[in-house]
């Protein structure tokens, strides 16, 4: 376990910047204004980045290295080319701080969850001005964050877009927690 | 080993008259050898080789920094001269707040030039869309007016000259029939 270097944390930074906006950076404020306040931290183990309270993270050093499985909340990991991939685990993380969201129907919350992109069609509602390529959280029409993808289709195009016609294309879903249940926290 | 000289004549005084004498060439000496002193007086061919050696100071490879020839070297074995071994780690919050606002910034400007690349499409294509439109429509105008046109020139013969139309079609119609008998084939009783 170990903290990221300066190349890693420009990666890392960059890969949520996509997903979220200027609040981002509350992500690392300490959590109150004593001098040696607790906060989070970014640590990695083996390939795997997880965000983690530090006198948490202080703790588990103490666990060999064998037997640390997991600490705070995984959020990805680095690919062997130095990429970073997001996991379905950083979810709430990036709802709380989603820039850009699209809503999706009932009856397009099945097909997302089994690993589909969505379609005009079943999106119920969409942030508007949002660009081409650009990252967005998945919601329920109650507010319930169901994954998150990439826009195929900035809003304004998508308006003209015929229902059958993919306006986001699907990241990660909550469904692979059951899907990926085998390589998601652990290989 | 002291030098060996041929003396050619050794009874020959310095005041003799004999030019070649060893006597009369050098100093006068009884013909003892004085031992010299060590280290009185340096030979000055002796400096000149210290200092040409001190010149000549012979530099290795790698003193110099000078690259291996036809070598290739990989990225990760070349080490950097001077500089601290392993990986630099990020864990204050002022250094991940830097890294984080200049993310955040190229970003925000890449979201920008999206956005507005998109609004001068977007500009383009409905500008696009007008012309068009306005196109259709000038089509459709001119359609119809050479469709009125028409009617109309059909229109005016009729009411014009109606009597000699009506006359011609007549003529059309049942002037050939009028003409020629129609032929008849009747069974023979």
């Amino acid at each position: 376990m170990r903290p990221l270097t300066e190349q890693e944390t420009q990666t890392l930074f960059a890969k949520l910047a996509n997903y979220t906006g200027a609040s981002l950076k509350n992500l690392i404020t300490p959590l109150d204004d004593s001098p040696n306040a607790d906060r989070y931290v970014f640590r990695l183990v083996r390939d795997r980045v997880y965000y983690v309270r530090l006198s948490i993270a202080n703790l588990a050093s103490n666990v060999a290295r064998d037997n640390l499985l997991a600490l705070g909340t995984c959020l990805g990991k680095f690919s062997k080319t130095g990429k970073f991939r997001l996991h379905i685990t950083a979810l709430p993380i990036l709802a709380q701080h989603a820039r850009y969201k699209v809503w999706v129907k009932s009856n397009g919350e099945m097909p997302f969850l089994y690993g589909g992109n969505i379609v005009k069609a079943h999106v119920g509602r969409w942030s508007e001005d949002c660009p081409e390529h650009q990252g967005v959280v998945v919601y329920s029409m109650n507010d319930t964050p169901l994954g998150f993808g990439v826009t195929a289709r900035s809003t304004a195009e998508a308006r003209r877009l015929d229902p059958t016609g993919i306006v986001c294309f699907r990241q990660a879903d909550c469904g692979e927690y059951l899907r990926d249940e085998d390589t998601l926290f652990a290989g | 080993m002291a030098p060996t000289r041929t003396v050619k004549n050794k009874h020959a005084a310095n005041g003799s008259g004999i030019k070649n004498s060893k006597a009369a060439r050098g100093p006068q000496s009884d013909g003892i050898v004085k031992a010299k002193k060590p280290g009185s007086k340096p030979t000055p061919t002796s400096a000149k080789q210290l200092t040409k050696k001190k010149k000549r100071k012979v530099y290795t490879e790698k003193e110099l920094g000078i690259p291996k020839l036809n070598m290739i070297t990989p990225v990760g074995v070349e080490k950097p001269k001077g500089k601290k071994k392993g990986k630099v780690f990020v864990d204050d919050t002022e250094s991940m707040n830097t890294i984080l606002a200049i993310v955040q910034a190229e970003k925000e400007g890449q979201i920008e030039s999206k956005m507005i690349k998109a609004r001068q499409l977007e500009q383009i294509r409905e500008a696009r869309r007008i012309e068009a439109e306005k196109k259709y429509e000038e089509r459709q105008t001119k359609l119809e007016e050479t469709k009125e046109g028409l009617r109309k020139k059909r229109k005016r013969p009729r009411t014009g000259e109606d009597e000699t139309d009506a006359v011609v079609k007549e003529a059309s119609v049942t002037g050939s029939k009028a003409k020629k008998p129609k032929k008849k084939v009747a069974f023979a009783e």
